[in-house]
């Protein structure tokens, strides 16, 4: 080996860093050259004084300062971790989320169900009565095809003054009024008759509410006609055809 | 046993190597100190990572970026040259490409006597590339496998700038010697 190649490696041969063969070659070379041991020589002393000498101490405080901090920010972590409405973690927002969600239809069925059911049980009542008065022997209990005998007989028995019209030039004779008992409360009825199919229209006071345009129902067969009108809500229901039981709503 | 305790068995005994690592290369106390403080605080955030059974060089790589990082934030925004740089001389290539044409004659036989302030002398004057290497083997005695780790640099690299940095740190040595007491050769 030449001096230039060993004095390259013989850095790493003091350093243990050589392979095995290299590690021969410059070991035989040392063994021969004295100017190269005299180089492994200086390079032992200056590695050992630098070893004994180069350290800089740390401060004694350092490592005080470095792991007071580390666990002054691990118990942050605690509190923040012992606290978890600040930090909701994304399991629990998602939960939040779906519960919301079931509360929010639970409430939309219920609302949903209960109005329709107290719809369906007036049209049901409706109905009930139409049938009850057509079970009787007479639907009326005062016959008369003049309003201005039906319309008094109604005064002192509903809380309200019904608008009482003969329909007769239009093909709906009044036959008399009848009191009855629909949605909880004493309601007036009136009687018409279209050829051979009977009509009732119950009337009842419905204080504070809005006009309502007519709307149809259909309930075992029966079509009933409900519209509010001046604050009194109209029930007419019927065997009649949808059409002529409207040409009806028309004419009240 | 908790993540901080665990971390503290594996890093504390290594304080004093990563204290000294980044003295030797911004070569100021306090500054070291805001380092390795910085670099404890970067490791322990990083530890969920950490595999190794050698947690020194894993935590002087650390170290060693962290100091680099302050360096080039010190000089960006105080908008100077560093000394190093403006005294390190000839780039690295061209100090490899000496070498080879090195004299033969070793420059003169170092005595028992060199005393603490001429290898701190002589340390400093090393180029910070041959110096951190010098650091990492000579003080701290690590493998050059560990060193190639910590530097990033492959380890035909650290051989020859570990070579470089010594015959430096010798001739350097040399001359602070002669100059100290004259009257002694």
């Amino acid at each position: 080996m030449r001096c230039d190649r060993a004095r390259e490696l013989v850095g790493a041969y003091v350093d243990g860093e050589l392979k095995d063969d290299d590690c021969a070659t410059v070991a035989a070379h040392i063994e021969s050259c004295a100017v190269c041991r005299e180089l492994m020589d200086d390079i032992r002393r200056t590695s050992k004084a630098i070893a004994e000498l180069g350290r800089e101490p740390a401060p004694a405080t350092l490592a005080s300062a470095i792991y007071g901090r580390l666990a002054g920010a691990a118990d942050e972590e605690v509190a923040k971790r012992l606290v978890p409405w600040r930090v909701p973690s994304k399991v629990w927002r998602q939960a939040a989320a779906l519960a919301a969600c079931c509360a929010l239809s639970v409430i939309l069925t219920w609302w949903v169900m209960t109005s329709m059911g107290q719809a369906g049980r007036l049209e049901q009542q409706i109905v009930a009565a139409h049938i009850r008065s057509l079970l009787q022997d007479s639907p009326i209990q005062v016959a008369s095809s003049d309003s201005h005998t039906v319309k008094p007989w109604f005064a002192g028995r509903v809380d309200f003054a019904p608008e009482v019209r003969d329909l007769t030039a239009e093909g709906f004779p009044l036959l008399g009024g009848r009191l009855d008992y629909v949605h909880d409360r004493r309601v007036g009825a009136l009687v018409y008759k279209r050829r051979l199919h009977i009509v009732n229209v119950f009337m009842w006071r419905a204080p504070g509410s809005e006009d309502v345009a007519p709307t149809l129902a259909t309930k075992n067969g029966y079509n009933l006609l409900t519209w509010t009108r001046s604050g009194v809500t109209y029930w007419a229901v019927s065997d009649l055809d949808a059409s002529e039981l409207k040409r009806l709503q028309g004419l009240l | 046993m908790s993540e901080l305790s665990k971390f503290e068995r594996l890093t504390r005994p290594h304080l004093n190597a990563a204290f000294n690592l980044a003295f030797w290369l911004v070569r100021s106390a306090p500054d070291a100190e805001d380092i390795v403080q910085e670099s404890y605080m970067r490791a322990f955030r990083a530890f969920q990572g950490f595999t190794g059974p050698d947690a020194k060089p894993w935590l002087l790589a650390i170290v060693r970026n962290a100091t680099y990082r302050w360096l080039s934030n010190r000089r960006r925004a105080a908008n100077v040259i560093s000394l190093d740089e403006a005294f390190s001389g000839p780039g690295e290539k061209a100090a490899e490409a000496q070498f080879a044409s090195e004299d033969p004659t070793p420059e003169a036989h170092l005595i028992g006597e060199v005393d603490r302030n001429l290898v701190r002398r002589a340390l400093a004057e090393l180029a910070p590339v041959f110096r951190e290497v010098v650091v990492l083997r000579e003080i701290e005695g690590l493998a050059y496998r560990d060193i190639s780790r910590v530097t990033g640099a492959p380890i035909g690299t650290v051989m020859s700038r570990l070579a470089r940095g010594r015959r430096e740190l010798r001739k350097t040595l040399c001359r602070l010697l002669d100059e100290d007491e004259p009257n002694a050769l």
